[in-house]
């Protein structure tokens, strides 16, 4: 009996240990049915993102298209990669039939479903079993170690494979073709050196010379280096126009930082100063400089002053000394009394602007009135604020002077001797002052110089040749070479008509440096009107011998009737027989020179009058320019 | 387990006698396995089969044959219009006893036998076939008041020729629900022929013996009872069923088109029971999707009532059948 239950439960353990290697191995096959479903789905979408990729890469080689087009693309290569997805995902979360892998199994064996049935009747209770349920289980686990699931569920390649594999190698060769697109480069930049007259690069260094002459700051020297380098590369034709602009917008910008381009608000400081010291007789002198902006004056006065206070004998009595103190102490508040004034001003302004704005707010039909007053208020308002900004900007230049000029009045009642040496220490506050305005001075004579150069060049560039030529043409006028207009021609060069066979050639006399600028090129026969030397009879002005014939049918009026009665008058000069012979005279010229002290003076005035209407704005801004070169053409020459 | 044992020696019992059983059979009847197997099916599953094939193919003798081997009681019934269902049945008397006196005596018809060969069934009227279908699916015969059951086991072989169908009685298709098999009796091969022949017109004359009894057969018939179907089986003969409906679910286009009505549960039944016996002559102890796929011909092929257009267009049940079993998968999900 013991021997039979024995037999019995090994033959249940076994019969368990089969059920479980039959379960497992169907499991199996079911995985590998699931991953064959999975692939073979793959295969079947794969060619869609394959297709698309090879596509979408062929268009972008084949067109080159651009980072918009790319990304559309890119954007629309997510359809087919999203179906992918889908259908894999679908498969993989479809419902598995059961017994999926058990039968395959029997099918591939030809098992006759022993192994499905015995795993379907082992789930029933084992009490519930019938004997040829129990039977058939036992048939089952009797075949376990037969089963193969590798066999009987294959992964087969699906013929979609083979196009996927064309797909995924026509991707790939086309990820490494290189398509060369034959592209019409634009000729490369040919560099086109910077022109500039021989003459107006001589006027550039006679003022980069006089400018180094004048100055003796580190940083005004610097700048000035920096321009004379500039225009030597420009003579050397070394820069294109684009890097003349550019290092002069550098130098410009370097210059504008290091200039204190609100001298005003220092100015008026002192202005105000001298207001305060001039109450005093023994400041006096120095009011005076100071007030006339005479800063190497001023502080001379003080030396003086300071010596005086520091001599025993001839020292002032003490209501000078008294008034002295008085007028240093002032003025050394007067800064602060300004800043004072104004803050009070624009107090009362705003009191009366708000009640102004009330007012219309309250009233809103008075608003016509208020209105004017208001936007009068503002403006104000807003000048006093600049006045403010202005002053406070003189008082931190002005500080160490106020400072100096403070406790020199409280040391005056104390110590004479201390309060002369605060003088001497306002003394050199000023001569800081003077040497900080030189060579601010030549900071804006440099800074003016490179407007000018700038504007020069602008110029040249605007009108291409034409203007170049129309401002040969100026050039030549300027210097009394030309004037002829169209009635007399342009020289030997252009005479008849003829081709010109060279460059224009413009420069002052023999001997003087000669300016290449190119013309444009004309045909035999082609050149323009030339009147030889017939009387001008051109519509325009000319400056030919005669008297001109034509008439302007602009003009109002008849023509000019040249047959009008004149009368010629011959005075004649009496020979007196004293002074110099006419050869001595000559002799004399020659001596000192044609162009000598006489037309540089004349120069100068006429070039001061012109600023000075420059300034005003009394010539029109489109002819400032010409006035300018006018000036520069005609400079006096050493 | 010593219970799984016993059913393993019945099994191999129930194998033995089967071999037996066509072996015998064979000594007479040359080829037609399949029709031999589809015709033990039946015996088997305690039901009934329809014969169909042209005259001269044995099937009259199959019959005959299979009574002789099983021992069994065996009649034949010749159907002919004129056929009434008295005939069959049988019929109340009145015998004079010698002793004297006259009782009535309920005479039984052919029907009463364990094998009946219904020969050319559809020649008879309908209510003579009615008559026989009754006792088919009753397995008992009500004459007057008087119940008369009929002996098991109990299994009639009903033959029918198609082609001579004039004058005929067409099966309805509510009778032919009533056989579990329709068994069409192919025409022999050449090697076939040539045994037929030499059995047939020689003097060799072959009696066949007695190879089960009664009670074997009985208990062959419980057997096949006892042999379990696992779900997927049974939901496959089930699916099987549904798709030779036009509406079913899993129905192939061929079904949707050319049938009129699919096959009634009892196909399903038929299917099982037929996959069961085919297990137990592999010697298997549980059916399976190929024994159902084997049995769906025989089992379906009278069940399933082509359209008019199926009809015109000359589809064979058959072929609907066997597109059903290609097209449907062994299991879903």
């Amino acid at each position: 009996m013991l021997h039979v239950v024995r037999v019995l439960n090994l033959s249940r353990m076994a019969s368990s240990d089969g059920i479980g290697q039959l379960r497992r191995a169907a499991e199996r096959a079911g995985r590998r049915a699931s991953f064959a479903a999975v692939f073979s789905r793959s295969m079947l979408l794969l060619p869609l993102p394959l297709g698309y990729a090879v596509f979408a890469l062929t268009l972008v080689k084949a067109f080159r298209l651009g980072q918009v087009g790319q990304r559309n693309l890119l954007l629309l290569g997510v359809l087919p990669v999203l179906v992918l997805l889908l259908g894999v995902a679908r498969v993989l979360l479809a419902k598995r039939p059961a017994w999926r892998g058990s039968l395959a199994l029997d099918e591939f064996h030809g098992f006759h479903d022993r192994v499905t049935s015995a795993l379907t009747f082992s789930q029933v209770p084992e009490p519930e079993r019938s004997p040829m349920m129990q039977a058939a289980i036992e048939d089952g686990v009797a075949v376990a170690r037969s089963l193969d699931p590798r066999r009987a569920v294959p992964v087969r390649i699906p013929p979609e494979a083979g196009l996927v594999a064309v797909l995924a190698l026509g991707l790939y060769g086309l990820s490494t073709l290189e398509v060369r697109h034959y592209r019409q480069l634009p000729p490369p930049a040919s560099f086109e050196p910077m022109q500039m007259s021989a003459d107006d690069i001589e006027l550039f260094r006679d003022v980069a010379k006089e400018l180094q002459a004048k100055n003796d700051d580190p940083n005004a020297l610097v700048a000035v280096r920096r321009f004379n380098q500039l225009v030597e590369d420009i003579a050397e034709h070394r820069l294109d126009r684009h890097e003349v602009f550019q290092r002069m917008g550098d130098l410009e910008r370097d210059l504008k930082d290091n200039v204190d381009l609100d001298q005003d608000a220092r100015d008026e400081g002192l202005k105000g100063l001298a207001r305060e010291l001039e109450k005093s007789g023994l400041t006096k002198p120095a009011a005076a400089a100071l007030d006339e902006k005479r800063l190497a004056d001023a502080e001379k006065a003080l030396r003086e002053l300071a010596e005086k206070l520091k001599k025993k004998e001839g020292r002032p009595n003490a209501a000078e000394l008294e008034k002295l103190r008085q007028a240093l102490e002032k003025a050394s508040r007067s800064n602060e009394e300004r800043l004072k004034n104004i803050a009070d001003r624009r107090r009362e302004l705003e009191d009366e602007h708000k009640s102004l704005l009330k007012k219309k707010g309250e009233q809103p039909d008075a608003g016509a009135n208020t209105d004017p007053k208001l936007a009068d208020n503002e403006r104000r308002l807003e000048r006093l604020d600049r006045e403010k900004s202005r002053a406070e900007h003189g008082q931190k230049q002005m500080s160490e002077l106020d400072q100096q000029l403070a406790q020199a009045a409280r040391d005056l009642m104390k110590d004479s001797q201390q309060s002369a040496q605060d003088l001497e220490q306002g003394a050199q506050d000023i001569n800081r002052m003077a040497k900080q305005e030189a060579s601010e001075e030549q900071k804006k004579e440099l800074l003016k110089k490179l407007q000018e150069m700038r504007e020069l060049m602008r110029q040249q560039g605007k009108g291409g040749k034409d203007q170049m030529q129309r401002l040969a043409k100026f050039g030549q006028r300027a210097r009394g070479h030309g004037g002829q207009g169209q009635g007399q021609g342009q020289g030997e060069d252009q005479a008849g008509g003829q081709k010109p066979n060279g460059p224009l050639r413009l420069g002052s006399g023999p001997g003087s440096v000669t300016v290449e600028i190119p013309v444009a090129q004309s045909r035999p026969g082609e050149g323009p009107p030339q009147a030889g030397d017939k009387p001008g009879s051109g519509q325009e002005q000319g400056a030919g011998p005669g008297a001109g014939s034509g008439h302007n049918k602009d003009l109002a009026g008849a023509a000019t009737d040249l047959k009008g009665k004149t009368h010629d008058v011959t005075a004649a000069g009496a020979d007196t027989g004293q002074g110099a012979a006419s050869s001595q005279v000559i002799f004399g010229a020659a001596e000192r020179g044609f162009v000598g002290r006489g037309y540089k003076q004349v120069f100068t005035d006429y070039q001061t009058v012109a600023e000075q209407a420059l300034s005003k704005d009394e010539i029109p801004s489109g002819y400032r320019f010409y006035v300018r070169r006018y000036f520069q053409l005609i400079r006096p020459r050493d | 387990m010593p219970d799984a044992d016993q059913a393993r020696e019945e099994v191999s019992e129930f194998q033995k006698q089967i071999g037996a059983l066509r072996e015998e059979i064979g000594r007479v009847i040359v080829g037609n396995r399949e029709v031999i197997d589809g015709v033990l099916s039946c015996m088997l599953g305690s039901s009934h089969a329809l014969l169909e094939g042209v005259p001269g193919l044995g099937k009259t003798m199959l019959v005959r044959t299979l009574a002789g081997v099983l021992g069994l009681e065996f009649s034949r019934i010749q159907f002919t219009p004129d056929l009434m269902p008295a005939d069959i049945i049988g019929t109340v008397v009145l015998d004079e006893a010698v002793a004297g006196g006259r009782t009535l005596e309920f005479r039984r018809g052919p029907i009463f036998a364990n094998i009946v060969l219904a020969d050319e069934v559809n020649r008879a009227t309908p209510k003579t076939q009615s008559a026989l279908l009754e006792a088919m699916q009753e397995h008992r015969v009500t004459v007057g008041r008087t119940t008369h059951t009929i002996q098991e086991p109990y299994f009639v072989l009903a033959t029918q020729n198609p082609l001579e169908m004039e004058g005929t009685y067409p099966l309805p298709e509510a009778q032919l629900d009533r056989f579990f098999f329709k068994l069409e009796v192919p025409f022999p091969s050449r090697d076939e022929l040539h045994a037929i022949i030499d059995r047939t017109t020689t003097e060799q004359h072959t009696e066949v013996r007695r190879v089960l009894t009664r009670e074997q057969i009985l208990s062959m018939q419980a057997l096949v009872r006892r042999v379990p179907v696992a779900r997927h089986v049974q939901d496959y003969a089930i699916r099987v069923l549904q798709a030779t409906h036009p509406n079913g679910e899993e129905a192939p286009e061929l079904v949707k088109r050319f049938v009129r009505t699919g096959a009634s549960p009892r196909g399903a039944q038929a299917m099982l029971l037929g996959a069961k016996v085919r297990a137990l002559f592999d010697g298997r102890f549980a059916a399976s999707i190929d024994d159902v796929k084997a049995t769906a011909l025989a089992a379906l092929r009278h069940r399933v009532l082509l359209s008019f257009e199926g009809e015109a267009e000359g589809v064979a049940s058959d072929r609907v059948i066997a597109e059903i079993l290609k097209k449907l998968p062994a299991s879903k999900e």
